[in-house]
């Protein structure tokens, strides 16, 4: 089960992931990141608090926008990951090219500082 | 050996009888010739009646014969067949008389020798009339057999039998013991007459062509009779050949069998419309129960629905509407039968306002209508019947029938007709499972083949030499899977080895799989360091992966000479390296980055070296996520931590013990009635020296 939210801030967009991400929905994760870069919008956080697993091709949604994202100068902000997901990303090797920080704040930190 | 020419076996049957009738010919000649100049007891009587019996005999079996391989004509063809028979022994009969009223006076009218000869041929003539007469009727009255009706005929064919010899036991005629006899004839055949079964079969206009050629039958059969009758009476000089058991029998079971047959096909005529509706009705059934076949449509189908609607309630006028199949599409107006479209126009707006009709075309009606029955004030139409066709829950269209006549459906009609309609569906419904069958079948059919394919491409054989063990195991979530595993030698010390993972699983898993395989071969070759083959790999990969599709994998060169180990990780789950110096198991955690992320030339800088020296009882497990990340039925992940855990309880067993006890305990912790949602692979090696 995967639930996605968008919700509009001052400056930014969270987008906020609850459940699983699996082969079965990554679909539906790739829909919601193309709609947002349709928008124009470039600064992008998700909120990855209650996301409890994500499958190999939902790392191939993130995976697939990175070029995206540096392309068009977004700040694409990855934030709230458990342990668990975050070993997931940093087995990968996403760590080393996505931006990672551990709460809303740090992010919203490093949105300023770009 | 003498060969004899192939005769066929009814052409015998006529010349044995050609033959007994000319040796019957010839002997009562005689006789006559002999009598008439007073030579008594020339011949024996007894010789006339043998040579009559031999010749019924022959016309019998040759006529079974003839009936025989005619047995599935239809019924008319028998009942003209007797009454062609009837007409040919009368015409004869004719000739003569018209032949003796052409000789007049003269000497030779009288001549006993030529009236005998012209009785003998009359009676050949009537014999063949009766004998073919009643085998006709005798397939007649065996249509439909149940075993009794069987059994009745065969005592009347030795019953036949014994009358012919009756002649030989008591010469003198009419006797009690003949009267007998004849009476008892009379009985059974009334008793066989009533098998009448053929009858309802009849159309209207066969029923009235039957009764005609029965008519000339009875008349016929009279005639001939009392034809023959005169002949015995006029002269005296003759062997009475006529005053026989055998063939009075046969004049009275062929006269009784045609006037029975002429009065029931008579009054059988006012409700044979109807016994020919329910048959028509039977035949639509069976049209309509007929799984569609291959290369015939729905359409076909839906056609023979509207034909057997129509008939099976005398519709003047009908059509078909079919709901479009995409929203978009409007209605579609097929098999339009005897109605032009402004007629039927007319009566569509007529039914939008008349109930019952009205609530259902405005789709006021929810629950599932099995029929709409009412009356239109149309100046054609009276009456309609609205019947939703419907195939898998989905209504396909509906049929509406329209009859001139007010009240013109009964409640038989009605349900002959819905009927008609449920078979119709389920003859669609089961069209279009079989197509999807048929469907199916031909996926598993690549799917298989997909696998095969699959299972190809992992190794059958592991690499090794004697200073180190290895042992392999992968199971595929679905059919095929993303998982891949290899090894490849150098030389006998220095060995690659290679485990992969492709992101996603199933059918593009495994292709993606495939190009992981094609790539490590090419590159293997030019026994690079692990992080020049993993960013080689990188490259070619970044050109064939789809933009989301990505492949995990480390890769590692052993050397047996100098006992070191190198290796990097492409994104893919750090290796499980138990130390037997230090007595615990760890995971080779180094830097890494996935195959296909990072599509350029900066992917090098993602990457890591990883060099270590083994020592004899160390032990390397390489795997795949599928196994860390095995769910139980509380959702719960086997984990790192059970897995280093796991190895350092079954180090000191030898690598294919290793392997089985894992990969037996990730079993266990999935529970083994659940199927795995992901691919395990796991390679041990255990080094010895």
């Amino acid at each position: 089960m995967l639930t996605i939210n968008k919700k509009g801030e001052e400056g930014y967009l969270i987008i906020s992931l609850e459940g699983e991400v699996d082969a079965s929905n990554s679909v539906e994760l790739d829909e919601v990141i193309q709609e947002v870069l349709d928008e124009d919008i470039k600064n992008i956080l998700v909120n990855a608090h209650e996301l409890q697993y994500i499958s190999s091709a939902g790392l191939g949604v993130f995976m697939s926008y990175l070029e995206d994202f540096n392309e068009k100068n977004i700040q694409f902000i990855i934030y709230g990951l458990n342990e668990k997901v975050m070993n997931v990303f940093h087995i990968l090797g996403l760590d080393q090219l996505m931006n990672i920080k551990d709460t809303r704040e740090e992010a919203e930190k490093s949105l300023h500082e770009a | 050996m003498l060969k004899f020419p192939q005769i066929p076996r009814g052409k015998i049957y006529v010349m044995l009888a050609v033959l007994s009738w000319l040796a019957l010919l010839l002997v009562n000649l005689i006789r006559v010739f002999g009598e008439i100049n007073q030579m008594e007891g020339l011949i024996g009587k007894e010789i006339t009646w043998i040579l009559e019996i031999l010749f019924f005999i022959w016309l019998y079996i040759f006529f079974n014969d003839a009936i025989k391989k005619n047995q599935n004509r239809n019924f008319i063809f028998f009942i003209w067949r007797a009454a062609s028979t009837a007409l040919m022994a009368t015409g004869t009969s004719f000739l003569i008389i018209f032949f003796y009223y052409l000789l007049g006076d003269s000497r030779l009218s009288e001549d006993p020798l030529l009236k005998n000869f012209f009785y003998h041929i009359n009676f050949a003539v009537v014999s063949i009339f009766l004998i073919s007469t009643t085998l006709s009727w005798k397939h007649l009255i065996l249509y439909q057999k149940s075993k009794a009706i069987v059994q009745q005929w065969q005592a009347y064919e030795v019953i036949l039998l014994i009358s012919m010899f009756f002649v030989l036991i008591s010469q003198a005629s009419f006797n009690y013991g003949f009267m007998f006899g004849l009476i008892f004839l009379i009985i059974y055949g009334a008793i066989l007459s009533i098998n009448l079964k053929w009858i309802p079969y009849l159309t209207f206009r066969e029923k009235w062509k039957s009764i005609l050629f029965l008519v000339i039958i009875i008349a016929c059969t009279v005639y001939l009779f009392f034809r023959l009758v005169s002949y015995t009476q006029q002269n005296i000089h003759f062997i009475n050949l006529s005053e026989n058991l055998f063939l009075l029998g046969l004049f009275v079971f062929v006269l009784l069998y045609a006037v029975f047959s002429s009065l029931v096909t008579l009054f059988n005529l006012p409700t044979s419309s109807v016994f020919e509706q329910k048959l028509t009705e039977a035949i639509s059934f069976q049209k309509l129960s007929q799984s569609i076949k291959p290369g015939e449509n729905e359409e076909q189908v839906l056609d023979i629905l509207m034909d057997s609607c129509m008939s099976a309630a005398y519709v003047d006028a009908a059509w078909l509407e079919l709901y479009p199949s995409e929203p978009e599409q409007s209605s579609k107006i097929q098999l339009q039968k005897f109605i032009s479209n402004g007629e039927r126009q007319e009566v569509m707006t007529l039914l939008k306002r008349a109930a019952p009709f009205a609530a259902y075309f405005n789709g006021q009606t929810t629950d599932r209508t099995e029929y709409l029955y009412g009356q239109i004030p149309h100046e054609i139409y009276k009456s309609v019947l609205v019947l939703p066709v419907s195939a898998n829950k989905k209504k396909l269209g509906d049929i509406f029938l329209l009859k001139e006549v007010k009240d013109g459906f009964n409640k038989e009609m009605i349900n002959i007709i819905s009927t008609f309609a449920g078979q119709t569906s389920i003859s669609i419904e089961n069209h279009r499972l079989l197509n999807e069958a048929i469907r199916n079948e031909r996926y598993r059919e690549e799917l298989e083949i997909a696998q095969r394919v699959q299972r190809s491409l992992l190794p059958s054989e592991l690499h090794h030499n004697g200073c180190f063990e290895i042992d392999g195991f992968s199971a595929a979530a679905d059919e095929v899977g993303g998982d891949y595993y290899e090894t490849y030698r150098f030389d006998k010390n220095n060995f690659a080895l290679i485990i992969g993972d492709v992101s996603g699983k199933g059918t593009s898993a495994a292709f993606n799989m495939s190009q992981m395989k094609g790539v490590f071969h090419s590159l293997v070759q030019l026994n690079l360091p692990p992080k020049d083959f993993l960013s080689k790999a990188n490259n070619a990969l970044s050109r064939c992966l789809e933009k989301n599709n990505f492949i995990t994998t480390t890769y590692y060169t052993i050397s047996t000479l100098t006992k070191e180990i190198n290796f990097a990780r492409a994104g893919h789950c750090p290796t499980l390296y138990y130390s037997k110096e230090k007595g615990i198991s760890r995971f080779l955690n180094i830097k890494g980055m996935g195959l296909g992320i990072v599509r350029n030339d900066g992917y090098e800088n993602y990457l890591e070296e990883g060099y270590l020296k083994y020592q004899p009882g160390d032990v390397m497990v390489m795997y795949t996520d599928g196994i860390v990340e095995a769910k139980n039925k509380n959702n719960q992940e086997f984990g790192y931590d059970k897995l280093r855990m796991l190895l350092d309880g079954l180090k000191d067993f030898q690598a294919l013990e290793i392997k089985r006890k894992i990969v037996e305990e990730v079993y266990d912790f999935v529970g083994r009635e659940t199927l795995p949602d992901d691919d395990y692979s796991i390679l041990v090696i255990k080094f010895k020296a």
